[in-house]
């Protein structure tokens, strides 16, 4: 337990001591959008363990973008004020969602969220010269200024701070109610749990961190299409939690970090990602059914180590 | 009184499952509800917990109209109920099995909850130790780290009672908790439910096995969704209309 806490200090003074040693301001962009995608994936991850398969996730961050960005750039609010109003109206957007989307279950749900995304994409398209259309939005104005650097901290405090909240909730009775309503709504039902109202508050709280990543993402890069946070934005977290591993709660940080880092590392193949990508999918598929986060342990096992799962 | 239905129909399609049954269920008994495959009876205990809704009828506990309720606002009035078929959470031990369902009692709000206060740990320690109580009760204690799916089916359907004792209930609804046991098994659950009656349980269960039903106070039968006959267990064996129904008319004569 103790140990555990000490890696976690260890690998965020690494992380934010990192930039001393870093000068490329691409290196910086890349691991910048590595935080942001972390908490997406962390927080889809959150809503599946509620039961429920959120193929619209990526119209979320959508909505908290666009919603940001539009208060920002029409209505001359200052970022500071635009982002939280983002991510109000996603996580409101969502719990308006969720509360029809909860009498669904299993493939019905994945399929209606999924229609969800496409047609959020839609409808921000169909509100023209106010979104910018199928050209995207420009002129975002900026959190914190144009240089990479200080966005570093900014979204590495948030998404440590965003990870230690969705932590909390899952570790805690939340959670653990959480997955019971995902093996059996049955039995939940049957010993007092309102399957509806926990249901909606992960969906809520999923929708929170969405919307709070996508306000980021527009006042941070200043530009914003919808091709960012298309159903194949949704399925690039789907990815991210696959490969890592989705039964833990590192799986999504896991997989997020070596999807996005690894091609990065052999940029000079870059035109091959997505086969690498694909590549790591099918090993992971095949090979680690649990994800990388399981690949430790099953070396140790190996190696004829006891391991302590 | 403690449970009191009147009425109670429900259709499905053009076909009626329940149609006018009455039951009424007295504080500390062991009350069985008897009758051929297809007869109602688990819809009758859907209907009591809300899983399905009556299209006439009522039903009322300790006074309540409970018709309309929902099913965890059913639970949170003191009815508690195992499922015939899915017994258990596959990917929770047996301990997390039962301290799962301590949703009611004792009960910390969601900011104690997230923030991980005093209230929230010793109301999740108690938790942890009433559900040692209860796995210890149905002698399951030694199972409790190993996950609920490897245990054999007869422990499964005992896990089952477990998670319906942590509703803390006052009326228990049990459905068919010794299906697909063998003997010793049988008679080590029957003990397990003489235990919980002489704990101050009031107990309702659906059976087809004439053996266990001897340790109920009183028997309803049903047969086609409707009442046939009611009372002790003697008198339910030498009824002809129940004999009828479990063997078919023409053995009868």
């Amino acid at each position: 337990m103790k140990k555990r806490w000490l890696i976690v200090a260890a690998v965020v003074i690494v992380l934010a001591l990192l930039p001393l040693f870093i000068s490329s301001p691409y290196v910086i962009h890349i691991l910048n959008l590595t935080f942001l995608y972390i908490v997406a994936a962390t927080s889809f991850r959150t809503i599946v363990i509620s039961g429920q398969f959120p193929l619209g996730h990526g119209a979320f961050m959508g909505i908290g973008a666009y919603a940001s960005a539009m208060a920002a750039k029409w209505l001359g609010l200052s970022p500071w004020i635009s982002i939280p109003f983002g991510t109000a109206v996603a996580c409101a957007v969502g719990i308006v969602i969720g509360l029809p989307f909860a009498r669904l279950r299993a493939v019905y749900y994945a399929m209606v969220s999924l229609f969800f995304n496409m047609g959020i994409v839609q409808v921000i398209h169909s509100l023209g010269r106010w979104s910018g259309g199928y050209s995207g939005l420009t002129g975002i104005p900026t959190l914190l200024g144009f240089s990479k650097t200080p966005y570093y901290f900014c979204f590495l405090f948030l998404c440590l701070l965003s990870i230690l909240v969705l932590y909390r909730f899952e570790h805690s009775r939340i959670g653990i109610t959480w997955k019971a309503i995902a093996q059996s709504y049955l039995i939940a039902w049957s010993v007092g749990i309102n399957e509806r109202f926990y249901r909606v508050f992960a969906v809520a709280i999923g929708c929170f961190f969405a919307g709070l990543v996508g306000a980021l993402y527009a006042h941070y890069n200043g530009v914003i299409g919808t091709a960012t946070f298309s159903f194949m934005a949704t399925f690039m977290l789907l990815m991210f939690c696959v490969i890592g591993g989705m039964r833990s709660f590192l799986g999504p940080i896991i997989g997020t970090s070596v999807l996005v880092l690894v091609p990065e590392i052999f940029r000079s193949l870059k035109q091959f990602s997505p086969y690498l990508a694909a590549g790591i999918m099918i090993f992971v598929v095949f090979f680690l059914p649990q994800g990388l986060v399981s690949l430790p342990g099953l070396m140790l096992r190996k190696m004829g180590k006891r391991h302590a799962p | 009184m403690l449970l009191e239905i009147k009425g109670l129909t429900k259709y499905f399609g053009g076909l009626s499952a329940v149609k006018d049954f009455h039951m009424s269920v007295r504080q500390g008994e062991i009350v069985g509800l008897i009758g051929p495959n297809g007869a109602g009876k688990t819809t009758v205990f859907n209907l009591i917990t809300g899983i399905l809704q009556p299209d006439s009828g009522t039903i009322t506990f300790e006074g309540k109209d409970i018709t309309a309720k929902r099913p965890h606002e059913v639970a949170a009035l003191g009815i508690a109920r195992t499922f015939q078929l899915t017994p258990l959470f596959p990917f929770f031990t047996v301990l997390e099995n039962v301290t799962a369902c301590f949703h009611l009692h004792p009960r910390s709000g969601l900011l104690d909850t997230f923030f991980n206060t005093k209230k929230y740990r010793l109301n999740e320690a108690r938790i942890r130790e009433d559900a040692l109580g209860i796995l210890r009760m149905l002698g399951l204690e030694r199972f409790k780290d190993e996950f609920a799916v490897n245990l054999p089916h007869g422990f499964q359907k005992l896990l089952g009672m477990a998670r319906a004792m942590a509703v803390r209930p006052k009326l228990m609804l049990l459905d068919e908790p010794t299906s697909g046991m063998n003997w010793e098994e049988i008679s080590n659950a029957l003990s397990i439910i003489r235990k919980m009656r002489d704990g101050g349980l009031t107990i309702v269960l659906v059976e087809h096995n004439m053996e266990v039903i001897d340790i109920c106070d009183r028997v309803v039968a049903m047969n086609f969704g409707q009442k046939i006959a009611e009372g002790t267990v003697q008198e339910i064996r030498e009824n002809k209309e129940v004999v009828e129904a479990y063997l078919g008319g023409a053995h009868v004569a």
